[in-house]
């Protein structure tokens, strides 16, 4: 999968305005971005240059005032509400900056959510969430509640839930935002292998060394896209075997 | 998602908030076991009425001739009560008139009947027993067993012999070891031999006529009788129903005839039958049937909204959860479920805790009054189904709510 081309994401002059009531607050004012598979994309911006709104459109969380959003070939801007509950479902995986965890539910229940939704059974769903957490290296941590867990524990669980369902599109908000300096480069490493598997990311954030890590870097200045950079090495790790991951963070 | 994994979830909120879910199924609780247990003591008493008190008294096609209603039915002005209370009693005259007119009858009987309060064995002494002079089918219309011994004779009540029957609870506390046939018993001056003990009959009814002792109507005429040839009651039982109609209105001629009444003259005796008994206990039922459901249904209305409330408060602090769900691929219908489900528990929880409540309350009475307890399956159908309605239909507004969330707003809220 690794080199595909194939374009995964493609928007055309999309828009998204708030009515505040006193005044229409204008997010995204004709965005154009394409996204092809396997990218590795950093978007970042000033607070309010619409990065947020950016991120909901594109994860099928909102719909666009106008423009085009056509996500694996398919236009998706029109679709009603339990079209895009089954679009995030099986296409798009969250990561938060707060994580978001169910705090009542196991990191494995927590993991199971998409299979759920997706309406795979039990056993194998079970499973499938254990190989997830297994994965981003915490098969020991199955059965605590996320309020036994750190907070590289955390976003762990939320990265495997994000991915049990083999999205094809991975999108985390400030995925690092709530983590001190040595969790977030463990969790950069983590995204590092995924892009290496073939996982499309993009991440929002407003930390440069984050932004380093990916392979291009899309700013958003009032609304539009200023620039869509694209690097020459896809991350200064990219060349580099991935470190083996350990859990501790 | 699955009925299951709502289900599941149901649960899981519902024992992880233990008193905030208690409190919410309280009122669907205490509505139920209202419900249950009214009907409990209604069913029992009804299934008392018709299949034991009814049937013993009187059977069907019987009707009795008494001085005044031994039941009240009806509506009776103060007047009339005491028109009927002026009724003299009945005596072997009037039972003569009645077995003229009614010749064909199945059972022709007449009794007298008193309270005593002792009864001798020797040293031994059980109280407050019941002495009756039964004519010769008497023992027949009330359907009593001779479990030892034997019943009267004929020969008994033609020449008023001093025998008698007792009842199984005389037997035992006059005669704890040895049988008690062949022996006397002592009421005020007088000694009778026992010549028989009835089988047991139990329950309410039972009770009163298991320290009974029947002896001839002659013999207590002539023994014990507070009045001479007064009888309490006259018992007539037909074929039929059409007879039975027949023989009521001849008789009343005939006693009327007997007494000496002229045209227009009220009658100064009472027909009294099982079906104006059952009538009468049929209006109290209806009355009680008729207001227990509109008692219920006001409390679970009110339990109902309690629970709405309950359940809007839950979604307003799991907003973030409904965002995260939705985030995760939940449609509104996944939401939806997992609310309605847990509403629904709530309920189905409160109406299962009325019903063992209800159940046990109806036990209570049993065990403190004499009335029996009967739980019928469609009160437990209806308690259930009560259960799933108030639950669904307070879960339904608040579930609406919750899936019609933005999961942008959800996720957002702090």
């Amino acid at each position: 999968m690794q080199g595909s081309d194939e374009t995964v994401i493609v928007t055309r002059g999309l828009r998204k305005e708030y009515d505040m009531g006193a005044e229409i607050v204008y997010a995204l004012r004709g965005v154009d971005i394409a996204i092809r598979r396997n990218e590795f994309i950093a978007v970042m911006g000033p607070s309010g240059s619409g990065k947020s709104t950016l991120l909901n459109l594109v994860g099928c969380l909102d719909t666009p005032t106008a423009g085009e959003y056509i996500l694996n070939g398919s236009p998706v801007q029109d679709l009603h509400d339990d079209e895009l509950a089954r679009i995030r479902n099986r296409e798009i995986g969250f990561v938060f900056q707060t994580f978001n965890l169910l705090p009542r539910a196991t990191a494995l229940h927590n993991v199971e959510l998409p299979l759920i939704y997706a309406g795979v059974r039990a056993g194998p769903r079970r499973e499938r969430a254990a190989r997830a957490l297994e994965h981003v290296g915490l098969a020991d941590r199955m059965t605590h509640q996320p309020n036994e867990l750190s907070g590289g524990q955390r976003q762990r669980v939320a990265i495997a839930r994000a991915l049990v369902n083999e999205p094809s599109i991975l999108l985390a908000d400030e995925p690092t935002g709530n983590l001190d300096s040595t969790t977030s480069a463990d969790i950069m490493t983590l995204f590092i292998e995924l892009h290496h598997h073939g996982q499309t990311i993009i991440m929002v954030t407003h930390e440069h060394d984050i932004a380093e890590f990916a392979g291009r870097i899309i700013t958003l200045v009032d609304g539009m896209v200023a620039s869509s950079d694209a690097k020459l090495s896809s991350a200064p790790f990219a060349s580099a075997a991935p470190p083996v991951i350990t859990n501790s963070s | 998602m699955s009925l299951a994994e709502a289900i599941r979830v149901a649960l899981t909120q519902i024992w992880a908030h233990k008193l905030k879910s208690l409190f919410s199924l309280a009122g669907v609780a205490i509505g139920i076991t209202f419900l249950i247990a009214v009907i409990a003591v209604v069913e029992g008493m009804n299934r008392y009425v018709q299949e034991d008190f009814a049937g013993s008294l009187f059977g069907v096609n019987t009707f009795s001739v008494v001085r005044r209603p031994t039941v009240q039915t009806g509506n009776r002005s103060a007047e009339e009560i005491r028109r009927l209370n002026r009724n003299p009693y009945p005596d072997l005259d009037d039972v003569a008139a009645v077995r003229r007119a009614v010749p064909s009858a199945r059972y022709f009987a007449y009794r007298d009947a008193r309270r005593m309060s002792q009864v001798w064995h020797g040293e031994r002494r059980r109280r407050n027993v019941r002495v009756i002079g039964g004519s010769e089918d008497y023992q027949g219309t009330q359907g009593w067993e001779v479990e030892v011994g034997r019943g009267l004779t004929p020969l008994d009540q033609q020449r008023g012999l001093k025998v008698v029957v007792i009842g199984p609870e005389i037997a035992e506390k006059l005669f704890p070891t040895a049988s008690p046939l062949g022996k006397r018993i002592r009421l005020e001056a007088h000694r009778y031999e026992v010549v028989g003990v009835f089988k047991r009959k139990g329950g309410l009814l039972g009770n009163a006529w298991d320290a009974a002792i029947l002896m001839p109507y002659e013999t207590y005429n002539q023994t014990l009788s507070s009045k001479r040839d007064r009888v309490l009651e006259i018992l007539v039982k037909t074929n039929n129903e059409s007879e039975l109609r027949e023989a009521m209105d001849v008789a009343e001629g005939a006693l009327r005839v007997s007494r000496g009444l002229r045209p227009g003259e009220e009658n100064n005796f009472y027909f009294q039958t099982s079906t104006q008994l059952l009538s009468a206990w049929e209006r109290i039922n209806n009355i009680l049937l008729a207001a227990v459901p509109g008692l219920v249904s006001i409390s679970l209305v009110v339990s109902g909204i309690v629970i709405m409330n309950i359940m809007l408060v839950s979604v307003t602090q799991r907003t973030r959860e409904i965002g995260v769900r939705k985030a995760m691929g939940a449609r509104q219908r996944d939401i939806m479920m997992q609310f309605l489900a847990e509403s629904s528990f709530l309920s189905l929880l409160g109406s299962g805790i009325g019903v063992l409540l209800g159940l046990g309350l109806g036990k209570l009475v049993e065990r403190l009054s004499p009335l029996p307890a009967s739980i019928p399956s469609w009160a437990l159908a209806t308690a259930i189904g009560l259960g799933l309605i108030v639950g669904l239909s307070s879960g339904i507004y608040p579930a609406r709510r919750a899936s019609r969330l933005n999961p942008i707003d959800a996720l957002r809220y702090e």
